[in-house]
């Protein structure tokens, strides 16, 4: 907004600097009307929460009770629970098994399908993305059947191979894969039509010029293809961490709300969940949340550092 | 232009901050007065709440069935203050709302005591806080059993006879002994149990002393049942006899469907969940009375808001809804099992079932409803509860030693209760 300049009448006004400018927004209000929807549902449903989860999280409530002052007691008994360091930790392990893979993937069949020689290209883009658009849960029992102990899937062709069946969900690595597979599972298609849109923007003179150099596809691939896509690679890396870090439906419909055997699937958020909703720890159960709102920015920060830096070095080895 | 845009935004904000500012108030004028009721899928029966306004022709009942998490959908409701329903089920953590016993009337105030007598005692008193006040009003209960696959018992050279079993297998040692002899006999295939979180459970619904006293003091590190309960669990992991399949999966319904498994103990209920998931072992089952005693999992309540108008209505409808005639028709409509005893000996109550091959479990169920123990729950029972049962899992599934889980349980349960 311009500040607009002092009407000639605002004389009625003196003393008050802000006059002129409140006089320009009842000129246009109905402009400011019109525009006041999403501020409203904003306010109520954006910012009004966040504050308010910030002034809850220095309280302890259960929801009904009378809500009591709590000082700092959220946040030490969160910093010194075990378990929700461990929640940390199976996060990021989770992350660093389902993100890298997945952007690997992602990346490979993007290329592929931006190459010439691949027929049905629309066909591959759906089968692709519809991952994406199937509901979590539904896929969340699917991949529980695969990862069964007794009568899954992947241990039946394990046992008809005469190898010994795997306990998958009785150990942290296990459950970690189950979940990782289903995030990869699930966002590989996505993350390989941003990556596809991305290939696209790359001039094509490039790729002829290296061809007419004698250039091989995997040397296109790592001298062209991928410092180009630096800023999408950026972006598919910074959303997949916030993603990542927000982990919940997966785990929580693959193993429970106290993320199984050992707690090792549990996540951040399915902690916070199960804080909130299970136990009635409201106050606490925000001050988590603000504790994953520190870990996010600090992660992200850490990602786009490393992603960044990358574009300094030559790409030349 | 400008004043018709001014308008519509103005009566968006007017739907949008409005929505709880102009509440009808309550017609006086006709007659008949309006109650709301909040349940679950299945806790009442529908067909009962479509006679109530017959029934009662000043009231008309308006009931809303809540989906989805029924209980953080009512907590909402009681931190919002405002727009409760006048009478609302709570589940079986009804112990969890004594600290706000407050929001709730007082059913004793309403005449309750009248009606007391027609009610299992152990029930009722779970409805009611320490000092005496009675927040919530019996509706079903899950009284428990052993379900066992007889053709499995008999080629294992067990009881058969749901007399006989119970005869044989009365204590939980008993048990686990025919459970190692079934192991052996089928060529280890087949495993007695499920797994020790739910064995755990049953053990623990078999007594009265559990987690805490009533006056809110912690017994759990020193009470009998707690370390019956564990010790049970833990040796019926050492003894082989459990299958480690969770209840509520895939993995149980397959592993019960082909008969991996030879039996179980749970509630009533289990009935219609066991039927859904094994029915191609449909008239193989049987039931007979639990190892180690009776007890009981599960069953609901009905409370009356401290915010209804009209709470003396409102504890009529109550009384009919949970009256002994209505409570056996929602028991064969629904398998709700009635909590009001004078209904047990009804000829409905004793039908024969051909999924159990024509046993008529009824008496079974009844029978153990009625020696379940007076126990006090207190308001953090799932919480410790749950703590114990995450230990007890990692004994069986990650061989942790029993005392070692037992004193991270204790450790962790301490923390918890001091935050």
């Amino acid at each position: 907004m311009q500040p607009s300049a002092a009407a000639p009448d605002s004389r009625t006004a003196a003393g008050r600097p802000h006059a002129g400018k409140w006089r320009e927004i009842w000129k246009h209000r109905a402009v400011y009307a019109a525009i006041s929807p999403f501020y409203l549902l904003f306010a109520v449903f954006g910012v009004f929460p966040i504050l308010f989860s910030l002034y809850l999280s220095f309280q302890k409530w259960d929801g009904i009770g009378e809500m009591k002052f709590n000082g700092l007691n959220n946040f030490h008994y969160m910093l010194t629970e075990r378990l929700f360091w461990k929640s940390v930790g199976n996060t990021f392990l989770i992350w660093i098994y389902s993100t890298i893979p997945m952007l690997i993937f992602a990346l490979v069949i993007a290329f592929l399908l931006n190459s010439a020689f691949v027929r049905f290209r629309g066909a591959y883009r759906i089968a692709y993305f519809l991952p994406n658009v199937t509901s979590i849960v539904a896929v969340a029992i699917i991949f529980s059947t695969l990862f069964a102990n007794k009568y899954g899937l992947l241990n039946f062709v394990l046992t008809s191979f005469g190898l010994s069946p795997v306990q998958w969900l009785n150990n942290a690595f296990g459950i970690h894969l189950a979940i990782a597979s289903m995030v990869i599972w699930r966002w590989t298609g996505y993350n390989a039509i941003i990556y596809l849109a991305g290939l696209q923007s790359i001039p094509t003179h490039l790729y002829e010029a290296a061809r007419i150099d004698g250039a091989s596809t995997a040397q296109i691939f790592f001298r062209i293809t991928i410092p180009l896509l630096r800023p999408v690679i950026l972006f598919t890396v910074i959303t997949s961490t916030i993603g990542g870090m927000q982990l919940f439906t997966e785990p929580q419909v693959l193993v429970g709300n106290d993320g199984g055997v050992g707690n090792n699937g549990m996540t951040i958020v399915l902690y916070l969940y199960r804080e909130a909703f299970v136990r009635n720890y409201f106050g606490y159960a925000s001050a988590v949340g603000w504790g994953m709102f520190v870990i996010i920015v600090l992660f992200s920060a850490v990602n786009w550092m490393l992603t960044k830096e990358k574009e300094n070095v030559s790409t030349g080895r | 232009m400008k004043r018709s845009a001014l308008i519509t935004a103005l009566a968006l904000i007017v739907v949008l901050s409005g929505c709880g500012l102009w509440q009808r108030p309550p017609s006086s004028g006709d007659k008949k007065i309006t109650l709301t009721l909040w349940y679950w899928n299945r806790s009442i029966d529908d067909e009962l709440l479509k006679q109530v306004d017959q029934q009662f022709p000043n009231i008309h009942l308006n009931y809303q069935k809540i989906g989805g998490d029924f209980k953080a959908k009512l907590m909402t409701t009681l931190a919002a203050r405002s727009g409760g329903p006048d009478i609302v089920g709570l589940n079986d953590w009804v112990s969890a709302l004594f600290p706000d016993k407050t929001r709730f009337v007082n059913l004793y105030d309403l005449g309750a005591k009248e009606v007391q007598s027609k009610y299992l005692e152990w029930k009722w008193k779970q409805g009611v806080t320490p000092d005496g006040t009675m927040i919530a009003f019996p509706m079903d209960t899950g009284p428990t059993a052993l379900f066992y696959r007889e053709d499995l018992f008999r080629q294992a050279g067990l009881p058969t006879d749901p007399a006989e079993v119970n005869k044989q297998l009365r204590t939980w040692d008993a048990y686990f002994e025919a459970g190692k002899k079934l192991k052996q006999a089928l060529g280890g295939k087949v495993s007695m149990t499920d797994n020790v979180k739910d064995l755990y459970g049953q053990v623990l619904a078999q007594g009265k002393d559990l987690y805490f006293t009533p006056d809110g003091q912690f017994i759990g590190e020193r009470s009998e049942q707690v370390q019956k309960a564990w010790a049970a669990a833990a040796k019926a992991y050492k003894d082989g006899v459990v299958a480690n399949v969770d209840r509520w999966t895939p993995e149980w319904n397959a592993a019960m469907n082909k008969g991996d498994i030879a039996s179980f103990v749970g509630a009533v209920w289990m009935k219609k969940v066991l039927k859904d998931a094994a029915p191609d072992t449909s008239g193989k089952w049987r039931v007979a009375r639990a190892p180690g005693g009776d007890g009981n999992n599960g069953g609901s309540f009905l409370a009356i808001m401290k915010t209804s108008q009209h709470p003396k209505e409102a504890f009529e409808v109550i009384k009919w809804l949970q009256s002994e005639s209505n409570q056996l028709r929602a028991f064969q409509d629904l398998d709700l099992f009635p909590s009001a005893p004078g209904a047990f000996s009804d000829p409905k109550m004793n039908s024969e079932e051909p999924f159990f091959g024509g046993q008529k479990t009824g008496a079974i169920f009844a029978e153990s409803a009625k020696n379940v123990q007076v126990a006090y729950f207190g308001e953090k029972f799932t919480l410790v509860d749950g703590i114990m049962k995450q230990e007890m899992d990692k004994v069986a599934k990650q061989n942790k030693s029993p005392d070692a889980a037992w004193q991270d349980a204790m450790k962790q349960i301490q923390r918890e209760l001091k935050r």
